[in-house]
C-alpha cells in the first residue's frame, strides 16, 4: 500500500469512532500536559537558581592557586599561563597579582580632598579582560600605561576630608531593601571616579614610599568569582603593577610569583573537566562549581521526581490506547480477514494499526504541548502579576525575570516524540494481534 | 469449449489433499482424499450439502487454510506452501473473491471498496478509482458510486462485490454461495454477471453452492459428499442463454 493510502485509512478509521478516539486522545493529552508542566517547573527552578548564582559571579571562571604544600615546584608563572591557554575549553587566561604593602592609599580631588585607605590593587592582563568576561559598565578597559579600571563601588570607599569625622563617608548599604532582597534608593557617592581624571596611589612599605598617578578609564561590574577588586578595588595592567613592585623592592629585584591565575572557560559544562585537568597539573582550583553542582543536582532530582509524576499519567494513557486498539480490532476482525483475503500484506495491516495508535499519541502530544505552553504562560503571569507588560517576559523570560515554568523548545519536541512512541508502544501488542487474524475470518458466516 | 484450452495445463491442480481438524481429543476428517484439476476459463461448481466439506475444499483451494496432507497448485504455484506475505502477493495478482455476505467494508464507499484490491497493490488512487467506477458502471451501479454499503440493497452490494473480485483481473475467482442471501430474480442477474465477466476475461470461476439451480451455470460440476468427490462431470445441460447477459 502507498503511504498516503495508509494515512487515509488511518484517518478514516479514527473518525469512525469519534468519541472513543476523542477520549483516548484526551488521556494522552492530559498525560503529555502533566509531563511538560512538571518538567517545566523543574527547569524554571533550575533557571532561577542559576540566575541567583550568576548574580554572585561569573559561573565560568576558575581561579587557580598555588598548592599549599610542595611549594617551589608548582609556581604560578608565565609558563603555567601558557600551558593553561592550551587546554581545550579555555577561552581566556590572566595571571592576577595583588599589591601587598603596609599602606595603600588612593587620593583624589583638589587638595587631597577624597582619600581611601586599604584599597585592593591587582594587576591583570588588561588585553584579556573583555574575553575574561569583566563587564565594563562604563568607559573602557585600560590600554595605556597608568590607565586603570575601577570596581563598581570604589567611590564608596573614599572619605571626604572636608566633612567632619563620622559623617564623612557614604554608606552604600543605607538604602532600602525591596521584596526581592535588592537594594533600592542607594545614596550616590561623593563623586564619579570616571569623571575624576586623576587619582594617586600612595604606597608605603618597609619605610619606602611610592607615589603613582593613575587614570580611571573604566568601571567593572561587581563579580566575586573574579575577586573583590571588581567591587571596590583598582585593576591595573600587569606591567604597571610590576613597576610598583620593582620600586618598592628597590635593588632586590626578586621575582614575585602571581597570586592566582583566572581561567575563563567557554561554557558552564566545561568548568568541571577543565578544573579537573588543572588539578591534575598539581594546582588548587576554585570556582562557583562547588556551589552550583549540589544545587544543580538537587534541582535535577526534583525535576526527575516531577517528571516521573507526570509520566505516570502518560502511562495510564498508554493503557487507554491499548484498550482502544484492542476493542477496535475485535470489532474489525472480519474486516481484517476480508483485507487479507483480498491480498493485503501482513505488514500493511500492522502499519495500519500502529499508525492509528501512533496518531492518537501524536495528536494527544501535540494538543498537550499547545495547552501546556499556554498553561505555562498563565502560571508565569500569575507569579509575575497579571498586567500587559508582563506578558512578554512570561513567555520568553528575561535577564531579570525568573519564571516559575520554563518550556524550552526541546521539551515540546520531546513531549510530542515521546507521546508518539507511547502510542506506537501501546499499539504494538494490538497490532500483532490484528496481524494474526486469519483470512478465513472473511468467510465465516456471522 | 475451445480445444486448445483442453490441451493446456490445468490452472488449478489438487493432489491428494486431506484435511483434518482436531476437535477435543478426536480428529474430524473434513476432506479425505481429493484430486481435482480445473482448466483455465472453466466455471467449476463445487456442489454439496452442508457438511459435505465443500467450504473446506474452497478454503484449501484459495490458500485460506493449509491442508493436512497433499498440495494445491494454482498456475503451477504451490499455494499451500507459500508464506503469508507470498500468499498476499499471490492473492493480489491471481485471486478474486465473491463472498456470500458481500463483505464490503462499511466505512468505505462502493468505489473505494471496489478499488481496494488495487490499493493493496499500490496503484495510485485516481487510477484505481477510475477503474472501479468503470466496473461499477458495468455492473449497473453507476448511480451508487459514492454510496456506502449500508445504503445499498443486498443485490447492489453483491454487484459491488463482484466488481471488486474482478477489478484486478485475477486468474481465478472464488465465489462462496454468492447468491445465498439473495432472492431468485437477483440470483439470476448475479450469476449472469459472474459468467459474463469470466467469459470476457477468460477467467476461471470456482463456484461453491448447495443449490442445484446454481450448478446449472457451471461447465463442470464436482459433487462432494462427506469429504469425498463422488462425481466430477462436464455439465451437459449448461444453460447457454446465460452468456447473453
Amino acid at each position: 500500500m502507498r503511504p498516503n493510502d495508509l494515512f487515509r485509512m488511518c484517518v478514516q478509521n479514527l473518525l469512525r469512532r469519534k468519541s472513543r478516539t476523542f477520549l483516548t486522545v484526551l488521556g494522552v493529552f492530559i498525560g503529555c500536559c502533566s509531563i511538560v508542566i512538571m518538567v517545566s517547573l523543574g527547569i524554571g527552578m533550575k533557571e532561577s537558581q542559576e540566575k541567583t548564582l550568576a548574580k554572585m559571579g561569573d559561573l565560568t571562571i576558575i581561579t587557580v592557586n598555588a598548592p599549599q604544600s610542595g611549594r617551589g615546584k608548582n609556581k604560578l608563572d608565565e609558563a603555567l599561563v601558557k600551558r593553561l591557554r592550551t587546554i581545550s575549553g579555555v577561552e581566556a587566561v590572566t595571571p592576577k597579582q595583588s599589591l601587598e604593602a603596609e599602606t595603600i592609599n588612593l587620593v583624589t580631588g583638589t587638595g587631597r580632598r577624597y582619600l581611601a585607605d586599604w584599597v585592593s590593587v591587582v594587576g591583570v592582563d588588561t588585553d584579556e579582560m573583555e574575553r575574561l568576561g569583566y563587564q565594563i559598565t562604563e568607559g573602557r578597559t585600560a590600554k595605556k600605561d597608568g590607565e586603570v579600571v575601577v570596581g563598581q563601588y570604589l567611590a564608596y570607599n573614599f572619605k571626604d576630608n572636608m566633612r567632619p569625622e563620622g559623617r564623612n563617608m557614604v554608606d552604600r548599604w543605607s538604602g532600602d531593601w525591596d521584596e526581592n532582597g535588592n537594594l533600592t534608593n542607594v545614596p550616590p557617592p561623593y563623586f564619579d571616579p570616571l569623571k575624576e581624571k586623576k587619582m594617586t596611589l600612595e604606597i608605603e612599605n618597609d619605610g619606602k614610599k611610592v607615589t603613582i598617578p593613575i587614570v580611571p578609564v573604566g568601571m567593572t561590574k561587581e563579580d566575586y568569582s573574579k575577586g573583590s577588586e571588581t567591587s571596590d578595588g583598582v585593576i591595573l595592567s600587569l606591567s604597571d603593577l610590576r613597576k610598583i613592585l620593582d620600586k618598592l623592592q628597590g635593588n632586590k629585584k626578586k621575582a614575585v610569583p602571581y597570586n592566582s591565575v583566572l581561567v575563563k572557560v567557554s561554557a558552564i559544562d566545561q568548568v568541571e573537566p577543565v578544573e579537573k585537568e588543572i588539578k591534575a597539573m598539581g594546582y588548587n582550583t576554585d570556582s562557583m562549581e562547588s556551589i552550583r553542582k549540589p544545587m544543580e543536582q538537587e534541582a535535577r532530582q526534583k525535576q526527575m521526581m516531577l517528571g516521573g509524576l507526570g509520566a505516570i499519567s502518560l502511562f495510564v494513557a498508554a493503557l487507554g490506547i491499548t484498550n482502544t486498539m484492542i476493542m477496535s480490532i475485535s470489532e474489525r476482525t472480519r474486516e481484517i480477514g476480508i483485507m487479507k483475503s483480498l491480498g493485503c500484506y501482513v505488514t500493511d495491516i500492522r502499519v495500519m494499526f500502529l499508525s492509528e495508535a501512533g496518531a492518537i499519541g501524536f495528536i494527544g502530544g501535540l494538543i498537550g504541548c499547545v495547552v501546556s505552553a499556554i498553561a505555562s504562560v498563565v502560571i508565569n503571569l500569575a507569579s509575575l502579576g497579571f498586567s500587559p507588560e508582563n506578558i512578554l517576559p512570561a513567555i520568553v523570560g528575561g535577564e531579570e525575570v525568573s519564571r516559575v515554568s520554563v518550556i524550552p523548545p526541546w521539551l515540546l519536541l520531546f513531549a510530542v516524540v515521546f507521546s508518539v512512541f507511547i502510542g506506537l508502544g501501546s499499539g504494538y501488542y494490538p497490532a500483532n494481534k490484528a496481524v494474526r487474524i486469519p483470512a478465513l475470518e472473511a468467510i465465516k458466516s456471522e | 469449449m475451445n480445444p486448445s484450452d483442453l490441451r493446456s495445463r490445468p490452472i488449478i491442480e489438487v493432489k491428494n489433499i486431506r484435511k483434518e481438524y482436531p476437535i477435543g481429543d478426536e480428529t474430524v476428517v473434513a476432506l479425505k482424499r481429493i484430486n481435482l484439476n480445473v482448466m483455465r476459463g472453466e466455471i467449476c461448481c463445487i456442489f454439496g450439502t452442508s457438511g459435505s466439506g465443500k467450504s473446506t475444499l474452497l478454503n484449501q483451494l484459495a490458500g485460506m487454510e493449509k491442508p493436512t496432507r497433499g498440495e494445491v497448485r494454482i498456475g503451477g504455484v504451490p499455494i499451500s506452501r507459500l508464506s503469508e506475505n507470498q500468499l498476499a502477493a499471490f492473492r493480489q495478482k491471481h485471486l478474486g473473491f465473491v463472498f456470500q455476505s458481500y463483505n464490503l467494508l462499511p466505512n468505505l464507499t462502493a468505489t473505494e471498496n471496489v478499488a481496494m484490491p488495487l490499493m493493496f497493490r499500490g496503484v495510485p488512487r485516481e487510477q484505481r478509482e477510475a477503474a472501479a467506477r468503470k466496473l461499477l458502471t458495468r455492473v449497473g451501479l453507476a448511480h451508487r458510486l459514492d454510496h456506502f454499503p449500508g445504503q445499498m440493497s443486498g443485490g447492489q452490494q453483491q454487484r459491488a462485490g463482484i466488481a471488486r473480485a474482478f477489478i484486478a483481473r485475477p486468474d481465478v475467482v472464488f465465489a462462496d454461495e454468492p447468491t445465498g442471501n439473495l432472492d431468485s430474480k437477483t440470483t439470476v442477474e448475479i450469476m449472469n454477471m459472474i459468467c459474463s465477466f469470466a467469459r470476457d476475461y477468460h477467467q476461471t470461476i470456482i463456484l461453491v453452492t448447495h443449490d442445484p439451480e446454481m450448478a446449472a451455470y457451471a461447465d463442470r460440476i464436482v459433487t462432494l459428499i462427506d469429504g469425498e468427490i463422488v462425481r466430477n462431470e462436464v455439465n451437459q445441460k449448461k444453460e447457454r442463454k446465460t452468456y447473453e447477459a
